[in-house]
């Protein structure tokens, strides 16, 4: 017993000496600068130009930078996601740095609205100002805390209208007006999926897969959107009856062992090309097409320096991209200029035909060949811009389409 | 001086002495790891751990959170109950998270009736009873296989834990909230199911307070109460420290262990459904494992010495500093740390026993020598009398 | 200068509250059998784990061949060539022999490789010195208790000990292997060997030792010599008091059947034989019915069938004219059926619980203990207890409160037997009421067995003992192999026959 009293009292005299002497080498230096580590791919610079808002900027008077202290909330992923989180996070944190403003993130302790409340209210405690929060999940959390707290900006990613009027019980007549202070950015996802499907069909694969995350909106926009792409370009090429499309959630946004075999079995059987649409569930994906030397579709970002540099070089052969990063920027600006505009939902789509300067596109990177060349990509843009082609968002039905697709529900 | 060596004695006392000391090697050890990640934050950081709510700005917003803790209390409270009744018949409930999760799902899928078919409002009387009911039927499953076949609980838990899971997702999916992947709140589809709050929702400021933390409290007083006061309290402890004696004595072993298992599962459902039936957090449908409350009850019963009345502040305890691991600074930590250091004192929490076995030894050694040294000196005093 | 082996010089040995060995002095002559005789609790135990190291002893020392030494653990004892053969033998039993013998000194090469024909050689050659015949290519599960205590004598010996502590040795054996362990062990101590040898059985003390080391309550009466006493000033020394080794009682005057077993066959846990074969047989109320044999031979299965442990494979039972073949053991003791069980720590007590607790098992349901609504009536608990601890003289640290566990083994059965008792039953099974008593204890409770019987019950007692089968029973039922297979009357037959019966040689 006195042995252990006595390793004890070390034990705290040790911890003691620690305190002291960090207490004495400390306290000049700052703030430490960002020492998280950056993941490899973060230097995939989003090459979208962050569009000029529509509204110009009347008021040029410079906000000054100290006033601007943001602060995101996770969902009930991390920020080490690969996907929803890490883009904000990433795209927040390179602003904020460069415009010297105050920035940390919050994570719920758990997956609940209440905790998510807990969070904001935490960060709005904490002296912050302009709450950044990727998803949906933060609809209802949104609704009980943005109109008590009006000199916060409630920045949302995802958040839709629906979402938001359901979460205020007001879906039936959609009447809840958005106070000033909650701006909410939702995608065109389907778009994106629409022009990796056209890619897919026209580089040649006729085998191919589209793996989801969970079967949350965003993530069945873009599997809808897919599907329309696969079948309109087969229907253009006249290969309905060759095509085939399987179709799966993983039920996850992260690959194991039960989706990689799962994918070991499609692409085994054949399939050259899958479409991993969701976080990091690409690793599956990779995982088993690197066994048979086929391919994948990235998703969110530009994925090929990051897949390709994990698996092999060229797997890649596109991605569906949408510029979180792009919008937290822009919006993180205007609130700095006081150009920022609340009480509205918007949906980022297309904004341009120059196919760089919009929200959803596909990366540069792209394995461009004979049957779909950037021009064939830029003409595609276009006709979408124009709504010479129009693709569905409807999230309750699957798209009705000519090929034969082989919905096969959730892996797990 | 005698009132302390007997306090000291005494076990509920060491109980609660090595529970705290458990928890002050918790805190160290979760420093240490602090400092190693970032020196210049720890101390901060493990302060936000233990402040929890009284980080908050002002007493209001301090009250709401507090609630919250409380909130989340009331869950874990009804799991360790869970685990400790078994243990004290020498069962080790790990089902526990399965019949929580059971629990869940049976009174949220009928309190979500009406979000599918308005015109049927169920009770939260109700859908909280047939929770119960479910959770002690699952129990009722381990405990039968176990008399009847001698399934070790553990097994039969656990694979009831995954049946649980999966049937409740499936019981689940049809109330889930299309756009998400999340129950219905029941506060938008299903108010009648809500557990009345008796104004406690006012007090706290936070509509999560609701009769499910009394009633937490109560029953652990009962289950206290039926343990120490009860026949059937003595029936169920002699079986589960000594099956054959109580067989031998006439006690009907089966049943008890029976019984055993479905108060069991009932009060780890009855957490289960409580606290979603006060609407604090939605299922979601698409989960791959059970919630982390049922194994959880197990740390706060064996950091509360087994006792359903320790059970209540060890389990608040837990939740207190869980819910405190969100404010720890994320700039320099990474948002594990809060469950690292819960974790640390949690798994400490098991050498209640150990360290109190240690004390009991030590006091013994202690009384050797004192009485030797009183002997030496009566000798030593008598060898003086007979010279002089 | 005496030339002793081992001494044990003043030591003195507490634990709270109780002082377990104080001032005890024992020295072992070389060449000698030395016994240690001492009650229940009179710290024979606490003696013997000093000397192994187990304990460390406030005051006293430990000499070996004159030379104090430090023993701190039983590695340490072993080292000094002390060796022990303990009641329940600590054998491997899916092991040979052999395997047993040298477990824990295997000879090994360089290498690590086994090497087995030295060792067999040399157990051969000392198994051949000392008269211990085994074979060691035997299976331990397979070979007779005596053969399994031999096997033990000659890990002993093969470990080149000097000093053998043989501890109750003969509780396990039959009469006939007991007689041919006291020519071993006399044997040993010719040799050279020194011998300590435990026991309360004061006849095989008389037969087989030197000299005698008497304890009580933790103090050290005397040593004296064999040869210069009676067995009556052995007890004496031992109890403080006399004791009278016969029971005095009247002769029996049995009347109504109590118990009626008719054809009753009970299936065997361990082997494919039935325990009990077709066994019939009545007690009636006034007499001790005395089911004698050695160990193993269904007398435990027996029991559980009559108590509804086990369920019979077929046959009947009746009690008091009732057939209570598949009547709940709860019901058959309420109707009246009392058992002390054979083995205390895994049916007669719930270790765990206190001493009061454990007083009421068997009617804390009745309504003097437990109210309409179920709550327990702690209050009467507390105060039958108490009556129960004075009246039948149990003793422990605390009184009602103590742990069951915290308690003497002889105190443990002391209160089973107190409980089983004042239940007023009419039929006692009382199945080794004795096991591991004192002599003052073992007196107590015969008196209380025969006032029962002179109450006017019945009294079916299972033992192993022959002198309490002798002296206690009006009727006498050997059991072998799951049969009854002689009765006798304790007035007309001797130990002898009785031997013969339990060993298979004769039957009726």
């Amino acid at each position: 017993m006195k042995k252990i009293l006595a390793l004890l009292l070390v034990v705290v005299m040790v911890a003691a000496m620690f305190v002291a002497c960090d207490n004495q080498k400390t306290p000049e230096t700052t703030k430490a600068p960002e020492n998280t580590k950056a993941p490899e791919n973060t230097k995939a610079p989003e090459n979208t130009k962050a569009p000029e808002n529509t509204k110009a900027p009347e008021d040029t008077t410079p906000v000054e930078p100290t006033g601007m202290k943001v602060a995101m909330v996770t969902d009930y992923g991390d920020i080490t996601d690969e996907s929803f989180n890490q883009a904000t996070y990433e795209g927040a944190k390179e602003w904020c740095a460069a415009n010297g403003a105050d920035f940390t993130y919050y994570k719920p302790t758990g997956d609940s609205t209440a905790e998510r409340v807990a969070s904001i209210e935490q960060a709005i405690a904490d002296g912050y100002n302009v709450l950044l929060m990727p998803g949906y999940a933060f609809a209802e959390a949104i609704v009980e805390t943005v109109e008590a707290n009006p000199d916060v900006k409630f920045i949302a990613l995802d958040v839709s209208e629906y979402d938001l009027q359901a979460a205020n019980g007001t879906d039936a007549d959609f009447s809840w007006q958005y106070p000033a202070n909650l701006y909410s950015a939702v995608y065109q996802e389907e778009l994106a999926g629409y022009m990796a499907g056209v890619a897919a069909v026209k580089l040649g694969y006729e085998k191919i897969g589209y793996l989801g995350g969970m079967a949350v909106p965003a993530v069945v926009r873009y599997g809808y959107g897919f599907v329309q792409g696969v079948n309109d370009a087969a229907k253009e090429l006249g290969k309905v009856d060759a095509i085939e499309l399987k179709y799966v959630y993983g039920n996850q946004f992260y690959g194991d062992a039960d989706i990689t075999a799962y994918m070991d079995t499609w692409y085994n059987a054949g399939t050259q090309v899958v479409f991993a649409c969701g976080g990091g569930i690409y690793d599956s994906a990779a995982e088993a097409a690197k066994k048979v030397g086929a391919k994948v579709i990235g998703v969110d970002v530009d994925q090929a320096p990051t897949i390709d540099g994990k698996y092999a070089v060229g797997m890649t052969v596109t991605s569906a991209m949408k510029g979180l990063s792009a919008t937290v920027k822009t919006l993180l600006g205007q609130v700095k200029d006081g150009s920022f505009q609340g009480g509205k939902v918007e949906t980022l789509g297309l904004v341009s035909e120059t196919p760089t300067e919009n929200y959803v596109q596909l990366p540069a990177s792209t394995q461009w060949a004979d049957g779909f060349t950037e021009a064939d990509y830029n003409q595609l843009v276009a006709d979408l811009f124009s709504r010479k082609i129009t693709v569905s968002n409807d999230t309750e039905n699957a798209p009705t389409v000519e090929i034969a697709v082989d919905y096969q529900g959730n892996i797990k | 001086m005698k009132h302390n060596r007997s306090l000291i004695r005494n076990s509920g006392f060491q109980t609660f002495a090595t529970s705290i000391l458990c928890i002050i090697l918790g805190l160290i050890v979760g420093y240490l790891a602090l400092l190693i990640i970032h020196a210049e934050g720890a101390g901060e950081a493990i302060g936000d751990v233990m402040k929890n709510f009284f980080t908050r700005p002002d007493s209001a917003s301090r009250m709401k959170y507090f609630g919250s803790t409380l909130a989340k209390t009331a869950p874990l409270i009804f799991c360790s109950l869970s685990v400790l009744f078994a243990y004290k018949v020498g069962l080790f409930n790990i089902g526990a998270a399965g019949q929580y999760c059971l629990g869940m799902g049976v009174a949220l899928r009928l309190a979500l009736e009406s979000a599918i078919n308005p015109e049927v409002k169920i009770s939260w009387v109700v859908c909280l009873l047939c929770g119960v009911l479910a959770g002690g039927i699952s129990g009722a499953i381990c405990g039968l296989l176990k008399a009847f076949c001698n399934v070790n609980v553990v097994i039969s838990g656990i694979m009831l834990n995954w049946i649980s899971l999966y049937g409740t997702n499936m019981l689940l999916k049809p109330v889930m909230n299309p756009t998400g992947k999340d129950t219905f709140r029941l506060v938008s589809k299903a108010k009648q199911a809500l557990l009345p709050t008796l104004g406690m929702d006012k007090l706290f400021n936070n509509q999560y307070v609701t009769i499910a933390i009394p009633c937490a409290v109560l029953v652990a007083v009962v289950i206290w109460i039926l343990l120490e006061k009860t026949k059937l309290g003595y029936e169920l402890k002699a079986t589960g420290n000594n099956p054959n004696a109580a067989k031998y004595c006439g006690m009907k072993e089966n049943r008890n262990i029976i019984l055993t298992m479905v108060i069991a599962g009932g009060l780890a459902a009855m957490g289960g459904a409580m606290y979603y039936l006060s609407d604090f957090e939605q299922w979601n449908v698409n989960s791959s494992s059970v919630p982390a409350m049922g194994f959880n009850g197990i740390a706060a019963a064996f950091l509360g010495g087994l006792n359903p009345i320790g059970s209540i502040f060890s389990s608040y305890f837990i939740t207190h500093i869980t819910m405190g691991g969100g404010n720890v600074n994320l700039s320099h930590y990474c948002p594990q740390i809060a469950d690292l250091i819960s974790a640390v004192i949690i798994y400490l929490c098991g050498f209640v026993l150990f360290f109190k076995t240690m004390v009991n030894n030590s006091l013994r050694k202690s009384d050797e020598r004192r009485i030797m040294r009183q002997r030496a000196a009566e000798e030593a005093a008598n060898q003086e009398g007979g010279n002089s | 200068m005496e030339n002793y082996a081992i001494e044990m010089l003043n030591i003195t040995k507490r634990f709270p509250g109780i002082i377990a060995n104080d001032n005890i002095t024992l020295q072992l002559k070389k060449g000698e059998i030395h016994a240690l005789l001492g009650e229940n609790g009179a710290g024979k135990s606490t003696l013997m784990s000093v000397l192994f190291g187990l304990y460390q002893p406030e005051e006293g020392i430990i000499k070996k061949d004159g030379k104090v030494v430090r023993i701190n653990d039983p590695n340490d004892a072993n080292r000094l060539g002390i060796g022990m053969v303990h009641q329940h033998f600590k054998l491997v039993e899916c092991f040979s022999v052999l395997d047993n013998i040298i477990l824990g000194v295997e000879p090994t090469s360089s290498m690590g490789v086994l090497q087995k024909a030295a060792a067999r050689e040399k157990v051969l050659a000392l198994s051949e010195k000392y008269g211990l015949s085994v074979d060691p290519d035997a299976i331990i599960s397979d070979i007779t208790v005596g053969m399994q205590q031999r096997t033990e004598i000659l890990k002993m010996l093969y470990r080149d000990n000097e000093i053998l502590i043989f501890d109750e040795p003969t509780a396990v054996l039959t009469p006939r292997e007991i007689e041919e362990l006291m020519l071993i062990m006399q044997g040993l101590a010719k040799e050279g060997k020194s011998i300590l040898f435990i026991s309360h059985k004061l006849n095989e003390i008389m037969m087989v030792s030197n000299r005698c080391t008497v304890l009580r309550k933790g103090k050290y009466i005397g040593t004296v010599n064999i040869r210069e006493t009676t067995k009556e000033e052995l007890s004496r020394m031992m109890v403080g008091r006399d004791v009278e080794f016969v029971v005095p009682k009247d002769p029996a005057n049995p009347t109504d059947v109590v118990l009626n077993v008719e054809n009753m066959t009970v299936s065997s846990k361990v082997h494919r034989n039935n325990a009990v074969n077709n066994v019939s047989f009545q007690v009636r109320k006034g007499e001790i019915v005395c089911i004698a044999g050695i160990d193993g031979n269904g007398q435990t299965e027996l029991v559980y069938g009559l108590t509804g442990l086990e369920p019979l494979k077929s046959g009947k039972v009746e009690f008091l004219g009732k057939d209570i073949t598949k009547t709940s053991i709860r019901k058959r003791s309420l109707m009246g059926m009392s058992h002390i069980p054979e083995d205390r720590h895994k049916h007669g007590l719930v270790l765990d619980y206190s001493l009061e607790n454990n007083m009421v098992l068997q009617r804390y349901f009745e309504k003097d203990f437990t109210s309409p609504i179920g709550f327990l009536k702690k209050d009467n608990i507390r105060k039958y207890a108490e009556r129960l601890i004075d009246q039948y003289d149990v003793r422990s640290g605390q009184g009602p409160i103590t742990p069951a566990r915290a308690m003497s083994g002889g105190n443990q059965q002391k209160a089973i037997v107190a409980r089983e008792i004042d239940k007023d039953p009419k039929l006692l099974i009382a199945v080794q009421p004795t096991r591991g008593l004192d002599v003052g204890a073992i007196e107590f409770i015969h008196k209380q067995i025969v006032a029962h019987r002179d109450a006017g019950n019945a009294v079916l007692l299972v033992s192993l003992e022959l002198e309490e089968v002798m002296s206690l029973s009006d009727r006498i039922l050997v059991m072998y192999e799951g049969e009854i297979v002689g009765e006798l009357d304790p007035k007309t037959t001797t130990v002898e026959e009785m031997g013969l019966y339990m060993a298979g040689a004769k039957r009726q």
